[in-house]
């Protein structure tokens, strides 16, 4: 196993910092015109304001540029595995909801959910190259699942939303982690999981 | 005693000889001259319907003594109409600038108040010196969903009157335009040009917050402009340029990611390297080179018409050369 320092992990973070950023930059854009068309097919309004709904991991930070780069990775995939329990939720409410009626936006929606997938697994490869390792899955509980049907199509509008910001900062911090610097560091971070 | 008053275009003013009674004997004058009885009921002067032009300073005088009684700087003007407001972040991530003004003047004191809130959370916009009428303000939270309201109230004495805007942190991003473009020739390429170009010194970190450009140039004597969207680098090469026609350029940037287009940066002019004709004495040169922009255009004998790379652009800009060609050779007839 490589170490965090050595000429091969360095080249690897960059390779995968840089295609990480090549899918964040797609995901946004898919995500994007997901919306569009979620919010066309729900019969929302696309300028409702959305309170923040438990479960669905939000992109806004305070000191975003004072984070290390270990940090940014975890909260990253925090957020991503988050996102990929919750889109796959939303694929099976949308299949109950219209049934086949409408295979694009499921389609869609399954596209998502592959993207997000492999997001993570990148987060995950970069995490390993820290030598630290992803911290495991298993405490992970499913998210909650809202009741009523509204409630389904209002927490689906917050989660493609906050993904859509995600998505943003995602290519963001992976920017970062391929700058040379302190800021690729592997300091450990404040809020670690025990 | 001296007061200012504030009146309304098109009001009726009465003023009072300070305490003195309605049918005592003054005397008005307006800047030092001697104001008409006629405008006077007893001691209280009425002016009808003021104007502008009689803004100034009203004094009453004690008929007899001279004393004076009473004195008053009239401002006329009006109550402040809908004030225009924009806000903008040209040096993202690092925070906003709001800045604002009135449509029309209301030829008195105004004081504008902003105020800047996010969800529940009231910021602080700080005002600048110069220019005025602009504050800035720095991000809290980055990526957040949640949408920023700023309110814009302007006061004065006769009335007022505000504006509100609502946006979300992505929306108004909007850099600086590039700056020290410079277009030169490239030597023993006559259809070339190097046109290289620095990032805003306002955007404070290009590495992480990468910017892509937007390019447009034209030769002077046509109206339609090629583009070219650049996703990084800050130099490019036109190779289809028009031997010997001089070309104007600009650039534009936008943030990767998030946000609009700046505006177009200062335009430069270059013109392609050209062989040095060797039969031709010095002044037949010079006379080439000034005759060449004004004389019915043709097509450079290399120039191919109509290859495939000749077709530039993208959607509505797409066209082939002929099509300008043939336009612009009519178009020159007539300058």
């Amino acid at each position: 196993m490589a170490g965090a320092d050595s000429p091969s992990a360095a080249l690897r973070r960059r390779d995968l910092c840089a295609r990480g950023i090549r899918l964040a930059g797609k995901m946004r854009s898919d995500v994007v015109n997901l919306l569009d068309a979620y919010v066309e097919r729900q019969g929302l309004d696309a300028s409702a304001s959305v309170a923040a709904v438990e479960g669905v991991p939000q992109a806004a930070v305070e000191r975003w540029d004072e984070q290390t780069g270990t940090q940014r990775l975890l909260e990253n995939l925090a957020a991503y595995r988050a996102f990929r329990a919750l889109l796959a939720q939303m694929l099976e409410e949308q299949r109950e909801q219209l049934g086949e009626a409408d295979a694009a936006l499921g389609q869609a929606l399954a596209a998502m959910l592959l993207q997000v997938s492999a997001f993570a697994y990148h987060l995950e490869e970069l995490l390993r190259l820290e030598s630290r390792g992803p911290p495991s899955e298993e405490e992970d509980g499913p998210p909650p699942q809202p009741q009523g049907l509204f409630e389904q199509k209002l927490r689906g509008l917050g989660v493609l939303r906050e993904l859509a910001q995600w998505a943003v900062r995602s290519a963001r911090d992976l920017r970062q982690l391929s700058k040379p610097g302190p800021g690729t560091g592997s300091a450990p971070s404040p809020s670690e999981s025990p | 005693d001296s007061h200012i008053q504030y009146e309304r275009v098109g009001a009726d003013v009465t003023m009072k000889c300070g305490s003195m009674d309605w049918d005592a004997a003054v005397t008005w004058t307006a800047n030092g001259t001697d104001i008409d009885e006629s405008h006077l009921n007893g001691s209280y002067l009425i002016l009808k319907n003021v104007n502008l032009m009689q803004s100034g300073q009203y004094s009453c005088y004690e008929g007899s003594s001279w004393h004076l009684k009473y004195q008053t700087s009239l401002r006329v003007g009006t109550s402040p109409r809908e004030p225009v407001l924009m806000c903008r972040s040209n040096n993202y991530p690092k925070g906003f600038y709001c800045s604002w003004h009135l449509p029309t003047p209301t030829f008195i004191p105004n004081i504008f108040n902003i105020s800047v809130i996010h969800g529940t959370k009231e910021m602080v916009c700080e005002k600048d010196a110069v220019p005025k009428n602009r504050c800035h303000i720095r991000y809290l939270q980055l990526f957040s969903t949640v949408k920023y309201k700023v309110t814009l109230t302007v006061t004065n004495a006769l009335g007022k009157n505000f504006t509100t805007l609502t946006f979300d942190e992505f929306a108004i991003v909007k850099p600086d335009p590039p700056e020290s473009v410079v277009a030169k020739p490239v030597p023993n390429n006559p259809r070339r040009l190097e046109v290289s170009w620095q990032n805003p010194s306002s955007w404070p970190d290009p590495e992480s917050f990468p910017l892509k450009f937007f390019l447009r140039y034209r030769p002077l004597i046509l109206d339609q402009w090629q583009h070219v969207e650049l996703s990084d680098g800050t130099s490019h090469t036109i190779t289809d340029a028009y031997a010997g026609k001089e070309y104007i350029i600009q650039v534009a940037a936008k943030d990767n990611d998030i946000g609009t287009w700046s505006d177009w940066s200062v335009a430069v002019h270059a013109t392609p390297w050209t062989e040095e004709p060797k039969h031709l004495t010095t002044e037949a040169q010079i006379t080439e080179t000034t005759s060449a922009s004004t004389s019915s255009f043709m097509a450079p004998p290399t120039t191919k018409i109509c290859d495939k790379g000749a077709v530039v652009g993208s959607g509505a800009v797409a066209v082939c050369w002929t099509a300008g060609l043939v336009v612009a050779a009519y178009s020159v007839l007539f300058i």
